[in-house]
């Protein structure tokens, strides 16, 4: 074989090795890890749920039936007072423990772009690393739109 | 404790019927909020969000897993649906509840012909200039097993499509996965496995945009939201177990039947509000 052919199929079987390179650690990220910290996420939402529901119905008789009418009346508890947010968590209260269980469910697609993130970065693909982060802070804009809206 | 489990039955119900349709739960859930447990469109709205939050979640990591889901598409697509999203949800506190209405017994109409419509299946073996830029073509496997090529078009037609189902996503707290696939399956041409498992991705984020709105501007109604979320998933993921013994072809009419009858009611609802 000349020393050129030899130069070519060597450059090719390199490339072929970083795109099987690629594809494995795709697959990792893909088929490993995003279903176990998607289902982890759930699983902690569900229970804070579960929790939080259990808290309203035994912190007092009425007040599940109270928040409902109010519901329905279309009065909502109203958001949370950020610096109030966590010691009202500490202290079991039922509206508090919700929103966490809320918000920690509205994590499982803000990860998954994430993981979409690390995915494009680690494969070096700029033009979608750009499309993931426009996602990503359309959905931190959504948060600050809700605050001040 | 008997309105919570009224709920929860109400959600389990909704979760179940929007799987086995497969329109989702949202679709179901807004209606039954709305009629039956009498609440107000904005609280029915949140909740829903939140529910389509959930249920979304387990089902696309499977589809993503099985290799079937676009994530390219889905990215360039979800800049779209998220700009939509943020837009509908913001909106939702300031559009009348009439108007929501409105729009909630058109989407009705465009989800029951998107049932009844029969979904081509033809693979293009060209593809459009932003598409090929994009590197967006992918492989399917056909009945076979064998991966099959497939190119795709008219990027440019798609992407507005899918701003406005961001939009009404927002604004009525739904998934908006029939117009998704409607605009890959027959705008941009893509295989309708393709389209769905990529559109229930898509949907996750999407409805995740708007909850995220509604929650950080207080808008969700907690003891609502919860139980609804919780039924809703248990509902489908009850669906999802059973749909393999369940002959859908034959459910369609009815499930269309069901989406005109919502038209009608929120529809009626709209023109009485005016």
């Amino acid at each position: 074989m000349a020393r050129g052919e030899r130069v070519v199929t060597m450059a090719v079987s390199v490339a072929q090795h970083d795109e099987h390179a690629r594809e494995v650690e795709e697959d990792r990220i893909l088929r490993v890890w995003t279903p176990i910290l998607l289902r982890t996420i759930l699983i902690v939402a569900v229970l804070v749920l579960a929790t939080g529901l259990v808290l309203t119905l035994t912190i007092q008789p009425d007040y599940y039936m109270e928040r409902y009418r109010q519901a329905q009346l279309g009065n909502l508890y109203g958001r949370e007072n950020l610096r109030n947010f966590l010691p009202s968590i500490m202290a079991g209260q039922p509206h508090a423990v919700l929103t966490l269980g809320l918000f920690i469910l509205t994590l499982v697609p803000l990860a998954r772009v994430v993981f979409c993130f690390i995915l494009f970065l680690r494969v070096r693909d700029y033009a979608f690393v750009g499309f993931t982060l426009y996602v990503l802070l359309g959905l931190i804009i959504g948060i600050v739109l809700g605050r001040v809206g | 404790m008997l309105i919570l489990g009224g709920l929860l039955l109400l959600a389990v119900a909704a979760g179940f019927v929007g799987a086995i349709s497969g329109l989702g739960g949202g679709v179901f859930i807004v209606p039954a909020l709305v009629v039956l447990a009498k609440m107000p469109m904005r609280v029915a709205v949140g909740a829903s969000l939140i529910s389509v939050v959930a249920t979304s979640a387990g089902a696309s990591v499977a589809f993503v897993r099985d290799g079937w889901t676009n994530l390219k598409v889905a990215m360039v697509l979800e800049c779209a649906t998220v700009t939509g999203a943020v837009t509908g949800a913001y909106l939702a506190g300031v559009v009348p509840t009439w108007v929501l209405e409105g729009l909630f017994a058109l989407m009705m109409l465009q989800s029951a012909y998107f049932s009844l419509s029969k979904q081509s299946d033809a693979l293009l073996t060209e593809g459009g200039p932003i598409a090929r830029k994009l590197g967006l073509a992918g492989d399917v496997p056909d009945q076979a097993g064998r991966l099959r090529h497939y190119e795709v078009i008219h990027v440019r037609y798609g992407a507005p499509l899918m701003v406005l189902a961001g939009v009404l996503s927002g604004l009525l707290g739904i998934g908006s996965g029939a117009l998704k696939v409607i605009a890959m399956d027959q705008v941009m041409h893509m295989p309708l496995k393709v389209s769905s498992a990529t559109s229930n991705f898509m949907i996750g984020v999407t409805a995740g945009a708007g909850a995220l709105v509604f929650l950080s501007r207080g808008d969700v109604a907690t003891t609502i939201a919860a139980p609804v979320a919780l039924g809703v998933t248990s509902g489908a993921l009850i669906g999802s177990r059973f749909l393999p013994y369940l002959k859908v072809e034959h459910l369609r009419t009815l499930f269309a039947l069901i989406l005109l009858l919502i038209a009608a009611e929120m529809g009626w609802r709209a023109v009485n509000g005016l």
